[in-house]
């Protein structure tokens, strides 16, 4: 077994736990160029999230992020699919500063039920976080307390450690997280997240590097660090059982998989969720729901 | 479930890691931290500074451990840097080492028939597996290459990424039987199940890629992948222990 404590056990038996519920906050959908997805698709992603306690996902699709034409219908469509496990980022692509107008003006209407944030993925399109075109989205997020959950990879001239300092002192409403955490730049992620309490920590690809995790409970605090996987790139229960063979505590484990998030959703989601949410605390899945 | 790793080292890389493991004591510390009964392991001198040394530093430190098994590395023999092939396995078999490993790109040479046919063939000959790393040395292109020329060879493919690598091992998988993978890395959601539904369960090893990687990881993968608990075994320990066990027992001298 992966380690000793009371969450690894029963996550080591029954691949997901009751006490522990799993709020992914890095997720994708559906099928993307360069790589092969067994479980890519809505349904197939859902049976994932069941098998390893993943409460809810907060995602973009692969279209959103790629296909300006359909922009982010297929995300819309998803949560409304799966209205109590899907939340979605509204992705933009500054390349087409006239889609971003659009899909920020449809953001009301679809906020809380859909969208809770932005998502931008600036190392792909090639615009640099602190460009112009991206002010439409910052500034009605930053007006609002939105999340925004930016690709950051340590030394990028898009996404950087010295581009992620920019955005963040600019648009200190926003909740802010740095997907990766600014993979590689560890010490100035750590740095982000002390200078800017609205900084967060995201671990989406940081899972397979290991000490990271150790050294961002031990120098940012895991209050400040969220789980995410890039669903359905990659498996949580790889996560998970990083997270529970990591030298960090079980209450560490606790403000990383589920709390820190509920922090950040409960006061954007619908009243209705947030019921769901309750009712499903007081009575988890049965055992028999156990994947192994 | 029993779990014997195919992927991991020890002792202090050149550039200093976060959370450096020094000595196989220290690696077996952490595998009894997670639960990891045996170890193919190398030593990352062997890669950082130069292959005998490594070599040696290696079968110093496994001696005294039963539980780890070696994986040594070898380089073209044309300046005989290393003894000729008999005498080179009758080494590895009194070292307790079970397998070899290259890294072409970072040790300048090129990996086919010209620089190392006799050895290759030897190890074909002899089913002495082959470990390379797409993380660490090597190219895809080699890897085809490779096994174009020697396509009986036993090679594992360890630390093949991340980002998508199927559309890159799923041909070798196919046209060669010997050709194995590792789990370092392949974090892809479904992807172990995918594989076991599509080549079997005898085609995968479990791998962690430690102390670069955390051995819980694909420990807890494999523990809830959705597949029979004896393909499980297999991936978790049995195919590892069936390749080496080969090479362990079997007379390798001509």
């Amino acid at each position: 077994m992966i380690g000793n404590s009371v969450l690894a056990r029963e996550f080591w038996e029954n691949g997901k736990s009751a006490a522990c519920p799993i709020y992914d906050m890095h997720g994708h959908m559906g099928d993307f160029h360069s790589i092969y997805f067994p479980r890519g698709d809505t349904a197939a992603m859902i049976r994932t999230m069941d098998e390893c306690g993943v409460r809810i996902l907060v995602f973009s699709h692969h279209t959103a992020l790629f296909s300006p034409d359909l922009a982010n219908t297929r995300s819309v469509e998803a949560v409304r699919q799966f209205p109590d496990r899907l939340r979605a980022y509204c992705a933009i692509n500054p390349n087409y500063p006239e889609i971003v107008e659009r899909e920020v003006a449809s953001f009301a209407g679809l906020f809380p039920d859909v969208y809770v944030g932005f998502k931008f993925l600036s190392d792909y399109h090639q615009i640099a976080l602190t460009d112009d075109r991206y002010r439409p989205a910052w500034e009605y997020a930053d007006a609002r307390g939105l999340l925004v959950l930016a690709h950051t990879w340590g030394g990028s001239r898009f996404d950087g450690e010295d581009v992620v300092r920019q955005v963040a002192e600019r648009y200190p409403n926003v909740k802010f997280l740095l997907g990766h955490s600014c993979h590689g730049a560890w010490d100035a992620a750590v740095q982000l997240a002390r200078d800017f309490p609205n900084v967060y920590l995201e671990l989406t690809a940081v899972f397979d590097d290991r000490g990271v995790i150790e050294k961002f409970v031990r120098e940012a605090g895991s209050e400040r660090m969220l789980f995410g996987t890039d669903l359905p790139w990659f498996d949580p229960h790889h996560a998970v059982g990083v997270l529970l063979n990591a030298d960090i505590s079980d209450d560490d484990r606790h403000n990383i998989c589920h709390r820190n998030a509920e922090r950040l959703l409960t006061p954007l989601m619908a009243e209705k969720w947030r019921v769901s949410r309750s009712s499903a605390t007081v009575s988890p899945p049965p055992p028999s729901a156990a994947t192994d | 479930m029993n779990f014997f790793d195919c992927n991991a080292f020890f002792g202090l890389p050149s550039l200093r890691p976060l959370m450096p493991v020094a000595t196989a004591e220290n690696l077996l510390t952490e595998m009894d931290r997670a639960g990891v009964e045996k170890a193919l392991v190398w030593h990352i001198a062997q890669h950082d500074g130069a292959p005998r040394v490594g070599n040696q530093l290696l079968a110093e430190a496994i001696a005294p451990h039963p539980r780890l098994m070696g994986c040594w590395t070898v380089l073209p023999n044309q300046a005989h840097e290393f003894p000729a092939p008999d005498e080179l396995f009758q080494q590895m078999q009194a070292a307790r080492v079970a397998a070899l490993r290259v890294f072409p790109n970072a040790h300048k040479f090129l990996l086919n028939a010209v620089s190392m046919g006799e050895l290759l063939e030897a190890m074909v000959a002899r089913r002495v597996p082959l470990f390379v790393s797409v993380k660490r040395g090597i190219t895809w292109h080699d890897v085809y290459n490779l096994l174009a020329e020697f396509p009986d060879l036993v090679c594992v493919i360890c630390d093949h990424g991340c980002w998508g690598e199927d559309r890159m091992f799923r041909p070798l998988l196919e046209r060669y039987p010997n050709v194995y993978v590792d789990t370092a890395q392949y974090l892809l959601d479904g992807g172990i199940e995918s594989l076991v539904a599509d080549y079997g369960p005898r085609r995968v090893l479990f791998g962690s890629g430690f102390p670069e990687s955390y051995f819980g990881g694909m420990m807890m993968a494999l523990k809830h992948a959705q597949i029979s608990d004896e393909a499980k075994a297999l991936i978790a320990s049995g195919n590892l222990e069936r390749i080496i066990g080969e090479v362990l027992s079997a007379d390798l001298a001509d």
